[in-house]
């Protein structure tokens, strides 16, 4: 392929402290693909998914977006943003969608999803509201919109997150595990709104435990363990002829 | 006990009451104003910024607030410079004295609230502006201070009524505050019970507004925010 990947991650260390998280993972995310990230816990795949907009200072690494070297340098433990311009401006070109949500709890569920188009990206105000009305109604929870984050349920504060990050139009969209601190009869609602994204053709990197999903969605797979790729490949290669023994261990612990 | 000399000397104790109101509302409003840099000071990442606001606040609040109003009253006036300069017409003023100190006090104290409140936000709605692009500056005025505002209210409420008790001791430079006057009356009626009670009693109601205001503001600003607050040390 002589396309540019829209991200390139590169031989990304971590280490905090002695310990050695992530021990040089690569991965190339093509526009529209749709990358599960497996892994037990402690496999280091939350920390890689931080590390790739800088929520997590890699050690060592390159970070290369639409063919732009993020450009970093050496700090006091790891590796620092040397222009904060740059690292605002592809953080601004990629979502997040955390665990947690992390909802402003002092803003309307509108005025979340408001915020970065408005004040970040400084689009008039009428164009954004309407836009993120477009988006709340997507991702079904219109009729909320001016209520507060803390008066929605964990599957209705996800999906207003997912929409906070589709506000901004990103390239790529990062989920960290999003559906891992909802109850089971939530999980369903955000997979759905997750599933029509990828259907969309949106390029996304998900840390999930969530296997059928994973299998149903994704494009390629990736399993990591103890900090490093241990098996890569479509959802049909990776699920039903895994080569590593760690990875076989792993999906016969899952199902 | 005669409380008609109570009576009688009402507005001589409300005229006190209001030196007080405005010694305590002038100090809070500069003190918050002082308080919010050195709030962020306080938090910088670089070790040398941390440590000057470090030694202000160890200072301001292991002293007295009343060697503190003598070091501004009497301290001030042994230096040539001071007694030479533009502002002696200013620091001449014992009004004005109390006012630098009690600014300097509860700007320490505020700037400890502050902080704590900045730190107590869950990182989590940090790295929720970080991961949308925004610089620093956004991240302040849009999230971090608006909701270390909500955060802060029960505990800068507080302080406002330590404030108040504190004013106090501008009595002892002169000044006829709401102690102050009560104990001018006092020497010229004899009567400490009566008087000292009322002056209890307007201290008393002007908390009381203060608290009031207080959780008004406080149930706007905290709606539906959860329930998140944070502790802060009393002032001795």
């Amino acid at each position: 392929m002589s396309k540019v990947p829209a991200l390139e991650l590169i031989d990304i260390h971590k280490t905090f402290g002695d310990i050695e998280v992530l021990k040089g993972i690569s991965l190339k995310a093509y526009d529209g693909d749709v990358i599960s990230i497996l892994g037990s816990s402690g496999s280091g795949k939350s920390t890689f998914l931080r590390c790739i907009n800088m929520l997590e200072n890699p050690t060592r690494g390159e970070i290369v977006f639409n063919g732009n070297k993020l450009d970093l340098v050496q700090g006091e433990s790891d590796l620092v943003a040397n222009n904060m311009k740059q690292l605002t401006q592809m953080r601004q070109q990629i979502g997040f969608v955390f665990q947690s949500f992390n909802l402003w709890p002092h803003m309307t569920i509108l005025q979340n999803v408001m915020e970065g188009p408005l004040h970040v990206l400084k689009r008039p105000k009428h164009e954004v509201a309407e836009y993120a009305e477009h988006l709340l109604r997507k991702v079904g929870i219109a009729e909320k919109k001016n209520m507060y984050p803390n008066q929605l349920s964990g599957g209705q504060q996800q999906r207003v997150a997912i929409a906070r990050t589709l506000a901004m139009d990103p390239q790529v969209i990062l989920f960290d595990e999003p559906t891992s601190a909802l109850d089971p009869e939530l999980v369903g609602e955000v997979l759905g709104v997750m599933r029509n994204l990828a259907e969309e053709g949106r390029t996304m990197l998900i840390v999930t435990h969530e296997m059928n999903f994973a299998r149903e969605v994704s494009s390629d797979v990736v399993f990591l363990h103890q900090g490093v790729v241990e098996e890569k490949g479509t959802p049909s290669q990776v699920f039903s002829a895994p080569k590593s023994e760690r990875c076989k261990a792993f999906l016969s612990s899952v199902f | 006990m005669d409380f008609s000399v109570v009576v009688e000397y009402f507005p001589r104790l409300l005229e006190g009451a209001w030196v007080s109101i405005q010694l305590v509302m002038i100090s809070i409003v500069l003190g918050g104003v002082f308080a919010l840099p050195i709030a962020l000071a306080r938090i910088s990442p670089v070790a040398w910024i941390r440590a000057i606001p470090f030694a202000y606040i160890f200072f301001f609040r292991g002293t007295p607030l009343l060697v503190q109003i003598f070091l501004v009253y009497y301290g001030a006036s042994q230096f040539e410079v001071v007694r030479e300069s533009v502002l002696w017409p200013i620091l001449r003023e014992p009004f004005w004295c109390a006012i630098i100190a009690f600014t300097l006090n509860t700007s320490a104290y505020t700037a400890e609230i502050f902080r704590g409140a900045i730190q107590a936000i869950p990182p989590g709605e940090v790295e929720a502006c970080k991961v949308i692009g925004m610089t620093k500056t956004q991240m302040y005025r849009r999230v971090l201070l608006p909701r270390a505002f909500g955060i802060v209210l029960p505990a800068y409420g507080n302080e406002i009524i330590l404030m108040l008790k504190g004013s106090a001791l501008a009595s002892t430079i002169t000044i006829l505050d709401l102690t102050g006057m009560a104990r001018t009356i006092i020497a010229r009626t004899y009567t400490p019970m009566e008087i000292f009670l009322a002056a209890g009693a307007i201290y008393l109601v002007i908390s009381i507004v203060i608290i009031a205001i207080f959780r008004q503001i406080e149930q706007r600003q905290n709606r539906y925010l959860g329930t998140l607050s944070i502790k802060v040390p009393d002032k001795g």
